[in-house]
């Protein structure tokens, strides 16, 4: 299972490091259960991308089985 | 271990559904043939499916389907609509046209001897029914051969190569077939079986006669230890009772040679005693085929005869529930499937949704024959889950946030009347109204002040969605809360415009001694409209159980002049607009196939007087009034105006305190320094916000916190930024453009797993 999750269009600048994101490693948590995945990151402030499509699709049907669990 | 729900607690709900309850057939034939089976199979001319629901439970199904007398027939719900289904012309026709299975299935051989002495219709059963249990069989008829008097009736309803027949396959199940000249005492007593039956369906000799005296009725037992008759003289029907006799002899005679209670929880026949309901209201009668040829039916005939069949079920709550359907089952089989979700230690839950889906509204307790309450059902379950720390943490989320956002600063008052230092009673509009419809509210509140000038208000919400999702300690928590809070106003009376904070504040507030709006309206005049088209009244949910206050808006309609047009599922029978119990945030999609249903219910325009009910029913397009639009002409809104939406609530609460404090001379004090956030969006990406349950708060939040930090995301070509802030459970993003100190929001989204951190 791939676990690096990174959108079609990767041009995006983080402000204010005028940093372009990166694929890099973050670390997500929920319900206790903590899951290291690779997402667009900001090399020089670690600030992360949880873009539309993952966060709708991915990650709520991860959430949504936790929240079964 | 969990809390979870108790076998007893399982067993207790599952009884209170009748679903499963034999139809009238089924309980009226001594053999317990699911005679519903039987015939659906034929209506669909499914002839070998119909011969092997005979041939499950009658003993020799070529003789038992000929001779039945069909005493089902007197149970059948359709005999006062054209006739009871012909059962047993069905059973003739499909028994002449069907072969037998072709191998009777016999247990493994045991011991013990079984000795029968006679060769009627009730030894033939018993013979039948303990060799198939396995037991060695021996037979003791007079003549040539068994069969007794039903050698003697018409071969037209009993050929002889089909008795010939059926006794070769009782003969093929170890039963050895012996002719005596005399079925007298002397030859049964010399016998050394371990147990015995004497059918007296069968000419006995006068001194076995006497020797035998009355079985006990139930199990067929004689006085004389191992020793079971049958076939008695007194007998309802000649063959069936003697066929139904042989077989409770059978039961018993297997228990005594297993040492087990002749008694002890066994089924009693039913005599056609059924707890299921079945409703007829609707059904046109239908007059019983009879056959062209008086012998039987044709294959045609038997199919439109059994079409006939009503399928009895009750299926009362599931019919008029859109909750219930969906599921694919019925009280009995959810009260499984709860107990199941609540029982499990690892693993998923499957039914967390299905819990929190239900809209807790009552009706199927108030359609149901026996009172079943998937409310009661699923709201226990529901605190269940909150005490075992399993609730999942989104299904009623935004609800809870609506709640405590009403209940914050920002929203909430309690104030006497401008003036006044006291109130006598004191108007609680509901959190609903006051975000759906602020200036009515305040329209309200001002002829409430007419009528009484020591009216003091209350902007709050009265805890229901706690209540609905589980949390009894923060319910309790907040009811004693507003409790002291209406103690510090001097215990006014409590005036709600909300059906739902009315039947909270009944329940558990008794002292605030609420009573409605409307109720206190009805009494005073109002001045007519002018004619109109009637309108459909949808009651709310809430008001099931409240005939008074019902009444008194049916009495305010009467003095506006208000003519109401017919639906059918109101006043205690009333349907939930998909709000109720939270099922519109625990499932979405439930809600809207319900609202939908709901509307679909009449042609006229709707009219309701909960406030959350006008937002639900509206979001179908369909017109919708609230009796306030009908009350207070000049402050009224358009039928076909669209729902307020969860964003404009939110402010619309804030400004009606904002209002209700500028009349006393008050501001609320410094606003949040993000409320000046100024947001524009296209009508699409306020549909997206609204499905997404996203507020506009939310972003103005977002945009603020990213302005004063400087960050966010920013696209590399076309000037597009992006933006997020965790915002308690949830993190929310928007897309936007910036110009000018204006958003244009783009998109939003949210998610609530929690970034932990990022590195590169």
């Amino acid at each position: 299972m791939s676990l690096t999750f990174l959108p079609e269009d990767m041009n995006w600048i983080c402000e204010p490091c005028g940093a372009p994101l990166e694929q890099g490693k973050v670390e997500l948590d929920y319900l206790g259960n903590t899951f290291h995945v690779e997402l667009p990151v900001c090399p020089k402030c670690g600030a992360v991308f949880v873009y539309e499509e993952l966060a709708l699709g991915r990650i709520l049907e991860v959430e949504q089985l936790l929240e079964d669990k | 271990m969990g809390e979870g729900m108790d076998q007893q607690e399982l067993k207790d709900w599952e009884a209170k559904c009748i679903q499963e309850e034999p139809p009238g057939c089924r309980a009226g034939c001594p053999l317990n043939l699911d005679a519903k089976a039987f015939v659906l199979s034929m209506a669909r001319g499914d002839f070998d499916a119909a011969r092997a629901v005979l041939e499950k439970s009658l003993p020799l199904a070529g003789i038992t389907a000929r001779l039945c007398e069909a005493p089902c027939e007197k149970f059948c719900i359709r005999k006062d609509l054209g006739g009871a289904i012909a059962v047993g012309r069905l059973e003739r026709l499909c028994i002449g046209q069907t072969k037998a299975k072709a191998k009777i299935m016999r247990l493994p051989a045991r011991p013990r001897k079984v000795a029968v002495f006679g060769s009627g219709p009730s030894s033939l059963t018993v013979a039948f029914d303990l060799a198939k249990k396995g037991y060695p069989i021996s037979l003791y008829h007079l003549g040539d051969a068994p069969g007794g008097w039903l050698r003697g009736i018409p071969l037209s309803d009993l050929p002889q190569a089909v008795l010939d027949e059926e006794l070769q396959r009782l003969a093929s199940l170890n039963v050895s077939l012996v002719p005596v000249s005399v079925l007298d005492a002397a030859i049964v007593e010399a016998h050394s079986a371990d147990v015995v039956y004497v059918g007296q369906d069968d000419t006995l000799a006068r001194d076995l006669s006497a020797l035998l005296g009355s079985p006990d009725s139930q199990t067929m037992a004689l006085t004389l230890p191992g020793w079971f008759t049958g076939g008695l003289d007194d007998r309802e029907h000649r063959f069936i009772s003697a066929v139904s006799q042989g077989r409770e002899a059978a039961v018993s005679m297997d228990r005594f040679l297993q040492n087990a209670s002749l008694t002890s929880s066994r089924v009693a026949l039913r005599g056609g005693r059924t707890s299921l309901f079945t409703q007829t209201q609707g059904i046109l009668p239908a007059s019983r085929i009879e056959p062209a040829d008086p012998s039987g039916y044709t294959r045609e005939e038997a199919a439109q005869e059994a079409g006939r069949c009503l399928d009895c079920q009750c299926l009362e709550c599931v019919r008029h529930c859109v909750y219930l359907a969906e599921h694919g089952g019925y009280p009995k089989s959810y009260a499984r499937r709860v107990f199941n979700n609540l029982s499990i230690v690892q693993g998923i839950r499957q039914a967390n949704r299905f819990i929190n889906s239900c809209s807790l509204c009552g009706q199927c307790e108030t359609i149901c024959p026996s009172d079943f309450s998937m409310a009661d059902m699923c709201l226990d379950a529901r605190r269940k889950m909150v005490k075992d720390k399993r609730m999942p943490p989104s299904a009623h989320w935004f609800a809870l946030e609506e709640m405590r956002s009403a209940k914050d600063s920002r929203s909430a008052l309690i104030r006497h009347a401008p003036g006044a230092d006291s109130s006598d009673v004191i108007f609680f509009p509901g959190c609903q109204l006051a975000g759906i419809r602020p200036e009515q509210t305040l329209r309200l509140y001002d002829r409430l002040l007419e009528l009484e000038p020591r009216t003091g208000i209350w902007l709050d919400c009265c805890a229901a969605p706690v209540h609905w999702s589980g949390r009894q300690d923060e319910f309790a928590a907040l009811l004693s809360e507003m409790e002291t809070m209406w103690q510090g106003m001097g215990r006014p009376r409590v005036v709600t415009a909300c059906s739902t904070c009315l039947k909270v504040f009944r329940e558990n507030l008794p002292d605030f001694q609420a009573v409605s709006v409307w109720s206190l309206l009805a009494e005073f005049d109002v001045p007519a409209l002018s004619p109109r088209a009637p309108l459909a009244l949808s009651d709310p949910c809430t008001s099931r159980h409240d005939a008074s206050t019902r009444e008194a808006v049916r009495t305010l309609l009467r003095k506006l002049g208000q003519p109401l047009a017919d639906l059918p599922m109101s006043g205690e029978l009333t349907e939930c607009c998909g709000f109720g119990g939270l099922m519109d945030n625990a499932n979405p999609d439930l809600a809207r196939k319900t609202t939908q249903k709901r509307v679909e219910q009449s042609d006229a325009d709707f009219l309701t007087y909960c406030a959350m009910c006008r937002e639900q029913l509206a979001k179908t397009g369909k017109p919708v009034l609230h009796l306030l639009d009908l009350l207070f002409p000049d402050a009224a809104r358009p039928a076909g105006e669209p729902p307020v939406g969860i964003s404009a609530r939110r402010v619309n609460r804030r400004r009606l305190k904002d209002e209700v404090l500028s009349r006393h001379g008050l501001d609320r004090g410094p606003r949040e320094p993000w409320e000046g956030v100024r947001l524009v969006m296209s009508e699409a990406v306020e549909g997206l916000l609204e499905e997404r349950r996203i507020l506009e708060d939310d972003l103005r939040q977002v945009l603020f916190l990213a302005g004063q930090k400087g960050s966010s995301f920013a696209h590399g070509a076309d000037g597009r930024k992006i933006a997020s802030t965790e915002l308690g459970e949830v993190t929310f993003w928007v897309e936007y453009r910036e110009s000018e100190g204006v958003f244009t929001v783009l998109k939003a989204w949210s998610h609530r797993m929690r970034i932990k951190g990022g590195r590169s």
